[in-house]
């Protein structure tokens, strides 16, 4: 199941063919390595837009979420088996 | 000009795109329920299906042929998203495409395809990769093709998962003699029911019969319908897909209890909060309707009732105030587990009243909209619907609001 966490993180990345790929974050001073973008979904939040990255860190999958219009991070959930 | 029609459909969709999402999934029952702690299941993975466990099962039936199945909750936006991803690759081929669902696309080829795309079965082994680079590699689709729509969802649907089949002239009557009704689109349950009296399990033998014996069972109309399908031609139905209204005739929204329900306010407080999503919708798409329908469904029974205006109407406290009226044609003799409204009869609202009082409500109509249209449904509601859980927009796997959703 998912455990919600939302709390605000650091993301680093890269432009890879026109496309932001995050590359690592931070959160709660432990930086994770991304090694794979699994699914990333476009949504509106009344006319907020955002993007929500679904990615793997070691064995963990973390739903993270940018905010389009204030620029911001959250992860929002992680994957507790 | 030879009409070739492709049908696009995603495995499993669903289920398909969480474990495409998350590789803890895959490989493993799923069941997808609505939200936590509902127990129908919305979708299963194909590893479920193969144990049994199917689309419309509960999680305690589940649960009986394989404990372990894990539950997640719908994820709509993600579903929604790689819809219109999926849309963008159809549109790519062709430009005469139709979203069926969410997870199925019919892509008419026969204008481009004598140059562009001569071998239709590549076309389609091309269509499944294209889906696996954009939504990832554990999205499976099977590709149906066919000389019209009926061909090609049938070849879809019997088609093996994850591969594309062709029905031909060679392969058609085989075909049509061997399926069985739950794979032609538009033969449900009940006709089904009614043609097992006469010992019809596969639409082949259909040609047995004439229009006159089939209508004393099923009417002129199906009869006709039958006939069509026996022979491998399009049906009335799938033929309207070709001339798509030029907007939505009708706007509804139900939603399941998570239980029982016979509190006066809280009844109204949910029709209140399924009224503001029908009026949202309605007036984002600059319509207004003047049918007015309730449903409301107990464990055995069912109210309904609606009403026929002779005016338009595109404001919330005005359609409420309609189904409270209606609400009180109900005797109240049973609790309610499932809700459903209904706005019909829309046009374009290109004809403004020059009533005041109409102008009123329409100023407080608009700066509602502009603020939740700005932070949010509901980010401002009325207080009557704070009482309960807000019910938020979702989008359905038929995707009967198309023209909303993907902006046809």
């Amino acid at each position: 199941m998912y455990q919600k966490i939302d709390q605000k993180i650091w993301v680093a990345g890269v432009y890879k063919n026109s496309s932001f790929q995050p590359t690592k974050f931070k959160w709660q001073d432990r930086e994770l390595k991304i090694t794979e973008v699994t699914l990333h979904s476009d949504f509106k939040d009344g006319q907020v837009k955002k993007r929500c990255y679904s990615v793997i860190s070691g064995q963990e999958v973390y739903r993270l979420e940018f905010n389009r219009e204030n620029e911001t991070w959250y992860l929002r959930e992680i994957w507790v088996d | 000009m030879k009409t070739t029609i492709l049908h696009v459909d995603i495995n499993s969709y669903f289920a398909t795109i969480l474990q495409q999402e998350n590789p803890h999934l895959r490989h493993k029952p799923v069941g997808v329920i609505k939200d936590e702690g509902r127990t129908c299941l919305i979708a299963t993975s194909k590893e479920a299906k193969q144990l049994g466990i199917g689309t419309g099962s509960n999680v305690y039936e589940a649960r009986e042929i394989f404990p372990e199945i894990i539950l997640i909750p719908a994820s709509f936006d993600r579903y929604l998203d790689a819809t219109k991803k999926l849309k963008k690759i159809f549109e790519s081929i062709s430009p005469d495409v139709y979203i069926y669902s969410l997870d199925e696309a019919f892509i008419n080829i026969s204008h481009c395809q004598k140059f562009i795309y001569p071998q239709a079965e590549q076309l389609g082994q091309q269509i499944q990769q294209k889906i696996k680079q954009e939504l990832g590699s554990w999205v499976t689709a099977n590709v149906g093709i066919g000389n019209n729509r009926l061909l090609a969802k049938i070849a879809s649907e019997i088609a093996a998962k994850g591969s594309v089949l062709e029905i031909n002239q060679d392969n058609l009557d085989g075909i049509l003699a061997s399926i069985e009704f739950k794979d032609v689109c538009g033969v449900g349950y009940q006709l089904t029911k009614k043609l097992q009296r006469l010992n019809v399990t596969h639409p082949y033998q259909l040609r047995f019969f004439t229009a006159e014996e089939l209508g004393v069972l099923v009417g002129p109309f199906w009869a006709n319908e039958l006939l069509k399908i026996a022979y491998g031609q399009e049906p009335h139905l799938l033929t309207l897909l070709e001339k798509p209204s030029s907007h939505m005739k009708s706007i509804g929204r139900s939603i399941t209890g998570f239980r029982l329900y016979d509190r006066e306010d809280e009844i109204k407080s949910i029709l209140f909060n399924l009224c503001s999503e029908v009026i949202d919708k309605t007036r984002k798409m600059k319509l207004a309707g003047r049918q007015i329908t309730i449903n409301l469904y107990g464990q055995n029974q069912a109210f309904h009732d609606h009403i026929t205006l002779k005016y338009f109407i595109e404001h919330l406290d005005e359609m409420f105030i309609w189904v409270k009226k209606l609400y009180q044609h109900w005797n109240k003799d049973f609790k309610i587990i499932k809700f459903a409204i209904r706005l019909s009869l829309l046009e374009p609202n290109d004809q403004k009243p020059l009533l005041p009082s109409w102008h009123k409500q329409e100023k407080i109509q608009t700066a509602l909209d502009k603020i939740n249209a700005k932070y949010g449904l509901f980010t401002l509601h009325p207080a009557s619907i704070m009482k309960q859980h807000l019910i938020r927009p979702e989008v359905t796997g038929f995707l009967g609001d198309r023209d909303y959703q993907l902006g046809n």
